[in-house]
């Protein structure tokens, strides 16, 4: 276990910005915290950094507990959004910058600074000023600044939100890259899905300071603990339950009032009230004769909706309008008006507790 | 293409008419009665007025009279020492102000401006219930029976110190709490995570990044110590004269234009060149030599 927070809690007047969260990020992974803006994931991080003072909990980085201790002694790095590079040193002084502040010699500091700018590919950048580099080079030199020191821990906040999209994407896979080569440690902090996606091992999705769940990609994505992690983390369709019974091994429920349909195996919140089905567009099937699915009803095409290589496909069954997501090659036969059959299979659906 | 031209001209002209009538009244109120100084002092005064008709450099030999320069040794001792130790107050006063609230930090900036907002003369007066012989100051210290024997801090160089760093202090302060306030807390933490200790923080990223700010402000704080009048007319007294002091006297009492010019002149030329030198050789010190662009 690398870094481990327990029931860390930190309140800026009356709002607790934190409230209570517990994680424990192993030894080289890189775990991401994904939430909207306003939900704690930054002021985490910073006490994570000891930028701010803790309220209550613990803080412990490879079993030293640096709950109290000021930043300068804890031998972590950080990222930030707006790089935060020195204006008044140029890229070599910058990557020097954190070494200066430890005893090492000018000769070891010449080499490990050329190293780490060459580990990003700005060796011939080192005495361009940080005003003189584009966002991307930016982004580089203080990634080299926060890896040079050999840090126990780098934390990165929200590190390619300046940047255009096709950089963006580029930095994804490079940063992925170094830090799976490195082995370090990291934590990233995102409100992008498709970064928390792409880049991390694990991730918690945090909601009002709370962490509401922890896991892979594809847990999160598949199996959400609750309704506001399934839509925060994609595009969903919710079908309200009622009447659950069992059929043989099997279970069944009326959806919207009035269509019968079969339940997946996993059974988490179905025990409670308010329950919910959760269809991910992806998982329904549209097609003018059988769809092949478990659960199919007679539907008729709102509209198509061309999104390239998909196509979205809004469909009306009875007074339920449902969002599926085809090949655009399938889509294209689909006219608004014309009747057909939806369906899904039911391990497909996920089922949710209410509120 | 009329319209065209005529945008184009409109352009050009613009910027002069925002900046023509400071221009006009910089030119009238400042440059031509400089020019004038320069001129007269070039030219012998007699009892009969400034005679046009020859030319001279006397007035210039009379400065290096050692009178003369006694005082202009003390103005620019007293100046220095004022915006040293404003220079040395400033950094603390400024981050303090800086980490609070900012209903908090108006009420600070307010409280340091205001010694400016009261008339000089008043300030000055002000100064002297406190720092005479059986003034507050050394009232209190008598009853603690911390000194036997009044301190003298009134008509002499102290004095003047002692009431013109409050009093020009918040032409450092503005420009530096600005400059701080400016910059992303971010550098900061960026530079405490990679290992600087708060005081490292502080000399590698604070400072330089806040130093043209800071030296602009030194810069007019000397100007502002080098030409006060009222503090050390009423604090340092005619024992402690200095040089505005001396200007006064030449150009109102003596009516010697002549000489006059020439200390406006010399005067001017000093200041000017110390505040170069004294630029030139901070940022020096802090950049090492390169400057970012």
């Amino acid at each position: 276990m690398s870094l481990e927070i327990v029931g860390l809690t930190k309140a800026f007047g009356a709002t607790r910005a934190v409230d209570g969260v517990s994680l424990s990020v192993d030894r080289g992974e890189f775990f991401t915290l994904l939430g909207p803006s306003g939900c704690g994931k930054t002021t985490l991080l910073r006490l994570v950094a000891g930028i701010y003072p803790v309220n209550t909990g613990a803080v412990r980085l490879n079993g030293r507990d640096i709950t109290h201790t000021p930043m300068h002694r804890r031998n972590l790095a950080m990222v930030f959004q707006n790089y935060a590079l020195f204006p008044h040193l140029n890229a070599f002084d910058n990557v020097a910058f954190g070494l200066r502040s430890r005893r090492i010699t000018r000769s070891e500091i010449n080499k490990r600074v050329k190293d780490a700018l060459a580990l990003v590919k700005l060796e011939a950048f080192a005495d361009r000023f940080p005003a003189q580099l584009s966002g991307g080079q930016q982004q580089r030199v203080a990634l080299a600044r926060a890896l040079v020191v050999r840090p126990d821990l780098l934390l990165f906040d929200e590190p390619l939100s300046n940047l255009d999209a096709r950089l963006r994407d580029e930095m994804r896979l490079e940063i992925r890259e170094l830090q799976r080569r490195i082995g370090i440690t990291t934590v990233l902090v995102t409100h992008d899905i498709a970064e928390a996606f792409t880049m991390s091992d694990r991730m918690a999705v945090m909601q009002a300071g709370k962490v509401v769940q922890i896991g892979r990609a594809d847990e999160i994505y598949r199996a959400p603990a609750n309704r506001f992690v399934a839509n925060f983390v994609g595009p969903t369709n919710e079908l309200a339950l009622s009447c659950v019974e069992t059929v043989g091994s099997r279970r069944r429920a009326l959806a919207a009032g009035d269509l019968s349909v079969w339940l997946p195996d996993q059974d988490s919140g179905s025990g409670r009230d308010h329950v919910r089905l959760v269809l991910r567009p992806e998982a329904l099937r549209v097609a003018t004769g059988e769809t092949g699915t478990e659960n199919q009803y007679r539907a008729e095409v709102e509209d198509v909706v061309y999104l390239g290589g998909m196509s979205e496909c809004r469909v009306r069954v009875g007074a339920l309008r449902l969002s599926a997501l085809l090949p655009s090659a399938a889509a294209a036969r689909l006219r608004p008006g014309e009747q057909v059959s939806v369906g899904w299979n039911a391990n497909d659906g996920v089922i949710i507790g209410g509120e | 293409m009329t319209g065209l031209s005529s945008v184009a001209n409109n352009r050009a002209i613009a910027p002069w008419l925002f900046s023509g009538p400071l221009l006009l009244v910089m030119g009238f109120g400042f440059i031509w009665p400089l020019l004038q100084a320069l001129a007269n002092s070039f030219h012998p005064n007699t009892p009969q007025g400034i005679d046009f008709t020859q030319w001279t450099l006397h007035n210039y030999s009379r400065l290096v009279d050692p009178f003369y320069g006694e005082i202009l040794v003390r103005t620019l001792r007293i100046s220095f020492l004022v915006t040293a130790i404003t220079a040395v107050l400033a950094y603390p006063v400024a981050l303090f102000i800086v980490r609070l609230t900012p209903r908090a930090q108006s009420l600070f900036i307010l409280a340091y401006i205001s010694p400016w907002l009261v008339n000089t003369v008043v300030k000055a007066l002000g100064w002297t219930l406190l720092l005479r012989t059986n003034g507050v100051v050394n009232t209190v210290l008598r009853q603690f029976d911390l000194i036997t024997v009044p301190l003298k801090l009134m008509i002499n160089e102290i004095g003047v110190v002692i009431a013109l760093v409050p009093g020009h202090f918040m032409f450092v302060l503005l420009p530096l709490w600005a400059a701080l306030s400016g910059l992303d807390p971010a550098l900061s933490w960026a530079a405490g995570t990679l290992g600087a200790r708060p005081s490292a923080v502080f000399w590698r990223v604070l400072l330089p990044l806040t130093l043209p700010a800071f030296i602009a402000g030194l810069v007019i704080n000397f100007i502002m110590n080098m030409t006060a009048f009222a503090i050390p007319m009423f604090l340092g007294g005619t024992r402690t004269m200095v040089a505005s002091m001396l200007a006064y006297q030449i150009n109102l009492i003596s009516l010697d234009w002549p000489l006059g010019g020439s200390l406006a002149l010399a005067l001017l030329v000093c200041t000017l060149a110390l505040v170069w030198a004294g630029q030139r050789a901070a940022l020096l010190v802090v950049t090492g030599g390169r400057s970012p662009p």
